[in-house]
C-alpha cells in the first residue's frame, strides 16, 4: 500500500493546476513576476496581496499547507517566501514570494489564511524584520522583546551594546495580578518546569484548576544554527549541526534534511547502497527518538517513578547501542556525508546484523509491556482519550505534522508521500488515527515503531545480500561546492516529529546565501492553545507531552 | 499463637522497670515510652526514605539504585542525612511566617501523634483510651492542617494549588475512610483499640486443624479493600498523587521548602504511610498477631507491606485527574462506604 501514489479521487486531484503556468493562469493579476525555484514554480506578488493569493491557492488549488515562511534579506529588497503544499499530495509545491522595499518592509500578513503564518512571521519579524501588517500579535519570538536590531539582516550591529536588559524593562518581581477583582491567576509554567521537556515557558492563566489561556514562550535555547548554517561550507561544515536541532535521538534523520537540500541543489547522486544504510539509520533513530517520546509522556501522567520510563529508556538503549556500533557516536552522529555516509558498517557484519536482528526479536515483547502497561491502562486511557483534542482542520492550518497530524487521521508522510531514501522500495505502511486525542498521538507512535522495525528488517536483508564489489558508499562529491548564484530549493524529510525542510539560496559562493530551517515542533507547539484552553491543567501538560517537542528544535 | 497483647501498657513497665510510682512513673514512663516508639518509628522512616523507597522503586523499574556506600548502599541514610541537613534552608521572599514553618513540624508530628495508641505488639503501646481509633484519626487529620498551611503561606501559586488540592483530597478521602472504619467498629462495639485487636484474635474457622483468626480483612474483605483504597489517597501516592503531582505544580505545596523543612515534609509523609499501614494492620489484619514470631515483628511486616504496596502504585498506576480524583472520592467511594457501613450494620444486626 505504502507504495502506491495516494490514489487521486476520480479527476478531482487531477483538475487542480499543477504546472506553474495553471497556477499563474488561476492567480492572474495578482503574479508580477515568476521565479523558478528547484523544488516549486515561484509567483512573485504585491505585498498587499498576500492573503488574496494564499486563500486562491489554498481553496482553488488545494495548496493546503503553508510549510514554512522564509525571509530573508537581498542585495536591494526584502523578501518572504510562503512555502506551500498540500496534505494529499506533497509533491505538488508552489512559493509565494513576497518582495518588500528596503526602505518599508512591510507586507501583508498571511495569518488569517494560515494559522501556522503567526508564528512563522513573529520569527521573520524578530530575524529579519519584515513587519507583517494586520499581524494579531507581532512580537519577536526567538529574542527577548528588547533585543536591539534584527541578527539577519543585512546592516546588523553585532556590537551594538543590548542597553535595556529585561530586567529593567519588566520587574520580574512585580505584582502579576491583572486586576484587583479578577477570577483567573497568571501561572508561569517554566522555563524551569518538570513537565517542559527542556526549556520551555508557557504562560498560563488559570480559572480554578482549568486553563483559560496559555502562550507558550521560546526561544530560550535558540542557537542562531540558521546563522552558523550560513557562515560554513556545503560540504563538510553543515553536516553536524544538524544533530543538534532535535538532539534527542534523532540526528541522522535531521542530516538526511540538510543532505536531501544540499544534494538536490548540487545534483549529487547518492548510491543505492548508501541510501540503504541510511534509511536503516534514520529508522533506528526514529525507534529510539519515539521511545523517548512514549517515556515522557508516561511521566507527565503517571508522576515521577515510573516504570513506563525507565522500560522506554532501556528499549532505547539498545537502538542508542546500535546507532553506537554503526556511527561511532551516541548523540552527535555526524554521520552523513553529501553524497553518501561517512563509512560502511562495522566489521565483522555479522555481528552487527546479529546485534540489530536481537533487537528486533525482542521488540515485539517489550512493545506488548508498553500496550500492557500504559494503552490498556484504564487510568491512562481515562486520562487522555477526548483531551487534547485537535481536529484535522485545525491541525493542517498550524502546519502541524508528523505524529501529531497522523494522530488526528491526516495520512500524510514524507516517507511515502515526497519519496526519498530508500523507502519506496520498501514494504510498510503509514500510520493513522483519528481519535484526534492525546491517546491517538500515543498511539501513533508505538505503532510506528513498528513500523520502523519493519523498515529495518528490510534493510538489513538488504544488505546482507549485498554484493561485496558494489558496496560504494559515497559517491564522487567535488571538494569544494559552489552552487549557481540565486539557486533556490526548499526540501524537507520526514523527521521523528514531522515534516523537517531545509531551504536553501545559493549566493555562489561556497556557502549558502540563506539557510532556513523549517522545524516540526515549531509548528507543532503552536497547536498547544488549540488543544489546551479550557482544559484541566493535567492534560494541558499531557497535550504538551503528546507534542513531543524537543527545545533545541523549536528554537533552533 | 503466643499471647498478644500484654495487659500492661508501655509506660507502666518502665516505670514499673526504673521502680517508680505515682505521677513521677506515670510521667518518665510516659515519655521514656514515647521517646522509644518515637525512635522506632523514625528508625523505619530512615531506612523507609533515603534506601528502601529507592531500592524498591529501582527494582519495579529495572534499575539498581543505592550500592555505593556500604553493605547493599546502606549507609547512604547516614550520607543522605548529612547531606539534605547541610543544604541551604532558603526562604524565600513574603512568606507567612509562623505558619510558614509551623506547617513542616505539623505533619511528621501529627503522625508520630497517632501512633500513641497503636498496640505494636510485645507490649509496645504507649496508651490505650477508650477512644483509642478516634484518636488515631484526630491526630492524623492534623496534617491536612499542616498541608495547608504550607500551600497557603509559601506564597507560591504551585503551593496554593497544591494545598488547596490536599484539602480537597482529605475532605474527599477521609470521610469514606472512617466511615469504613466505623463499619469495623460495629463488629467490635468499641474504639478502644486493644479491645479491636483482642476480638480479631477469636478463630473465625477452622482448616484442617489451622484455626484461621477473624481478622476483619477476612470478615470483609471489601471493607478492607475500600480502606487501603481511601488510605492510598490519604497518603497522597498514586494514582492520588495529586496534591503534589510533580509534572503538574512542581510538587504542590512543598515546593518552596528546602533543607531541614524537606527533610521534615518527607519523614512526615513517610510516617503517614507507616500510620496508614497500622492502622490498617490494627484494623483489619490482627494488629500485630501472626504465627511464630514475636508481635512486634510481625506488626513491622504489616507496615512495611502497605508500604510497599504504596510504592507499588507509585511506579505502575497512572496519576487520576484532579477532577476524576474528586469523583472517584465522592461519587465513587462515599457511596460504597456508606453502602458497607449499612450493610455490616445490617448483618449483624441480624445475625446478633
Amino acid at each position: 500500500m505504502s507504495l502506491e501514489e495516494p490514489t487521486p479521487d476520480d479527476g478531482v486531484v487531477e483538475a487542480l493546476p499543477t504546472g506553474g503556468d495553471e497556477i499563474a493562469d488561476l492567480l492572474g493579476d495578482l503574479v508580477v513576476g515568476r521565479e523558478e525555484h528547484m523544488n516549486a514554480p515561484g509567483f512573485v506578488i504585491r505585498p498587499d496581496d498576500v492573503q488574496e493569493t494564499l486563500r486562491r491557492l489554498r481553496d482553488e488549488a488545494g495548496f493546503d499547507h503553508l510549510s514554512c515562511v522564509t525571509a530573508e534579506e537581498r542585495e536591494d529588497r526584502y523578501e518572504s517566501i510562503y512555502h506551500l503544499t498540500s496534505f494529499d499530495d506533497r509533491q505538488r509545491e508552489a512559493s509565494v514570494v513576497v518582495p518588500t522595499p528596503k526602505d518599508d518592509p512591510a507586507s501583508q500578513t498571511a495569518e488569517p489564511v494560515f494559522r501556522t503564518a503567526d508564528w512563522h512571521e513573529r520569527e521573520a519579524y524578530d530575524l529579519i524584520g519584515i513587519d507583517y501588517e494586520g499581524h494579531p500579535d507581532l512580537r519577536r519570538i526567538l529574542l527577548p522583546d528588547t533585543w536591539q536590531g534584527h541578527p539577519l539582516s543585512q546592516n546588523y550591529d553585532k556590537d551594538r551594546p543590548q542597553i535595556v536588559t529585561l530586567k529593567e524593562w519588566e520587574n520580574p518581581l512585580a505584582d502579576d495580578h491583572r486586576e484587583e477583582e479578577g477570577d483567573t491567576m497568571y501561572v508561569n509554567i517554566g522555563p524551569h518546569h518538570p513537565a517542559t521537556h527542556g526549556v520551555l515557558h508557557v504562560k498560563t492563566v488559570l480559572d480554578g484548576e482549568q486553563v483559560v489561556d496559555v502562550d507558550p514562550d521560546i526561544g530560550y535555547l535558540h542557537r542562531c544554527e540558521e546563522q552558523m548554517c550560513q557562515s560554513k561550507t556545503y560540504r563538510h561544515q553543515i553536516m553536524p549541526y544538524p544533530d543538534r536541532w532535535d538532539y534527542a535521538s534523532s540526528g541522522l534523520l535531521n542530516e538526511w534534511a540538510y543532505a536531501r537540500a544540499a544534494e538536490d541543489l548540487n545534483d549529487i547522486d547518492v548510491p543505492e547502497y548508501a541510501q540503504v544504510i541510511r534509511t536503516l539509520g534514520a529508522e533506528l533513530c526514529r525507534i529510539a527518538s519515539h521511545m523517548l517520546a512514549v517515556g515522557t509522556f508516561a511521566l507527565d501522567v503517571y508522576g515521577d517513578f515510573t516504570a513506563i520510563f525507565m522500560y522506554a529508556m532501556r528499549d532505547r538503549e539498545k537502538v542508542q547501542n546500535v546507532l553506537e556500533e554503526l556511527t561511532g557516536q551516541r548523540m552527535m552522529f555526524n554521520y552523513f556525508r553529501l553524497g553518501g555516509v561517512v563509512w560502511d558498517l562495522p566489521e565483522p557484519r555479522e555481528d552487527f546484523f546479529e546485534m540489530i536482528r536481537d533487537f528486533l526479536d525482542d521488540l515485539p515483547e517489550a512493545l506488548e509491556e508498553y500496550h500492557d502497561l500504559i494503552t490498556s491502562n484504564e487510568i491512562l486511557q481515562s486520562r487522555t482519550i477526548d483531551t487534547g483534542v485537535l481536529p484535522p482542520e485545525v491541525a493542517k492550518s498550524y502546519g502541524a505534522t508528523g505524529p501529531v497530524a497522523r494522530g488526528s487521521g491526516i495520512d500524510y508522510d514524507l516517507r511515502r508521500d515526497d519519496p526519498y531514501g530508500y523507502y519506496d522500495e520498501l514494504e510498510w505502511d503509514v500510520v493513522t488515527e483519528d481519535g484526534c486525542d492525546n491517546f491517538s498521538r500515543l498511539l501513533v507512535r508505538l505503532r510506528e515503531v513498528e513500523e520502523s522495525a519493519k523498515i529495518i528488517e528490510q534493510c538489513v536483508d538488504l544488505l546482507e545480500d549485498w554484493p561485496e564489489d558494489e558496496r560504494t558508499i559515497q559517491s564522487n562529491v567535488p571538494r569544494t561546492l559552489r552552487p549557481d548564484d540565486d539557486t533556490e530549493i526548499y526540501r524537507g524529510v520526514e523527521a521523528a516529529k514531522g515534516e523537517l525542510g531545509i531551504y536553501i539560496r545559493a549566493d555562489g559562493t561556497e556557502k549558502p546565501g540563506r539557510f532556513k530551517i523549517r522545524s516540526p515542533c515549531f509548528s507543532n507547539l503552536q497547536t498547544l492553545p488549540e488543544m489546551s484552553n479550557g482544559e484541566y491543567i493535567p492534560d494541558m501538560v499531557a497535550s504538551l507531552g503528546s507534542l513531543d517537542i524537543v527545545l533545541g528544535e523549536v528554537d533552533r | 499463637m503466643g499471647p498478644l497483647q500484654s495487659q500492661v501498657l508501655l509506660p507502666e513497665r518502665i516505670a514499673g522497670l526504673l521502680g517508680l510510682s505515682g505521677t513521677a512513673g506515670q510521667i518518665v514512663g510516659g515519655l521514656l515510652g514515647a521517646f522509644i516508639i518515637a525512635n522506632l518509628l523514625l528508625v523505619q522512616t530512615a531506612v523507609a526514605g533515603p534506601w528502601a523507597k529507592r531500592k524498591i522503586t529501582a527494582a519495579f523499574t529495572d534499575r539498581i539504585a543505592v550500592n555505593r556506600v556500604g553493605p547493599f548502599g546502606l549507609f547512604v541514610i547516614v550520607a543522605d542525612a548529612v547531606r539534605l541537613l547541610s543544604k541551604e534552608l532558603v526562604i524565600p521572599d513574603g512568606v507567612d511566617r509562623p505558619a510558614y514553618d509551623l506547617g513542616p513540624l505539623l505533619v511528621p508530628f501529627s503522625a508520630l501523634l497517632g501512633f500513641a495508641v497503636i498496640p505494636m505488639g510485645n507490649g509496645i503501646h504507649l496508651a490505650d483510651p477508650e477512644t483509642g481509633l478516634v484518636f488515631a484519626f484526630a491526630a492524623s487529620s492534623i496534617a491536612s492542617l499542616g498541608l495547608v498551611m504550607m500551600g497557603y503561606a509559601s506564597n507560591n501559586k504551585y503551593s496554593l494549588l497544591g494545598g488547596l488540592r490536599a484539602i480537597a483530597s482529605n475532605i474527599a478521602y477521609e470521610i469514606p475512610l472512617i466511615i469504613t472504619a466505623a463499619s469495623v467498629i460495629i463488629f467490635t462495639g468499641s474504639l478502644q483499640m486493644s479491645e479491636i485487636v483482642a476480638q480479631q484474635a477469636e478463630p473465625l474457622l477452622t482448616l484442617g486443624g489451622v484455626a484461621i483468626p477473624q481478622w476483619f480483612a477476612f470478615v470483609n474483605p471489601f471493607a478492607f479493600a475500600l480502606f487501603v483504597v481511601a488510605n492510598l489517597a490519604e497518603v497522597g501516592r498514586n494514582p492520588f498523587d495529586v496534591p503534589e503531582a510533580p509534572t503538574e505544580i512542581v510538587a504542590g505545596y512543598q515546593t518552596e521548602y528546602s533543607s531541614v523543612y524537606f527533610v521534615l515534609i518527607y519523614l512526615g509523609e513517610f510516617i503517614h504511610i507507616f500510620l496508614g499501614g497500622a492502622l490498617a494492620a490494627t484494623l483489619f489484619l490482627g494488629g500485630p498477631a501472626g504465627p511464630v514470631l514475636p508481635g512486634f515483628i510481625w506488626f513491622t511486616i504489616k507496615i512495611w507491606a502497605f508500604y510497599l504496596f504504596t510504592q507499588w502504585a507509585r511506579s505502575a498506576v497512572p496519576r487520576i485527574r484532579v477532577d476524576q480524583f474528586l469523583d472517584v472520592g465522592w461519587k465513587g467511594m462515599l457511596v460504597l462506604s456508606f453502602a458497607n457501613l449499612v450493610l455490616t450494620a445490617v448483618i449483624v444486626g441480624v445475625i446478633a
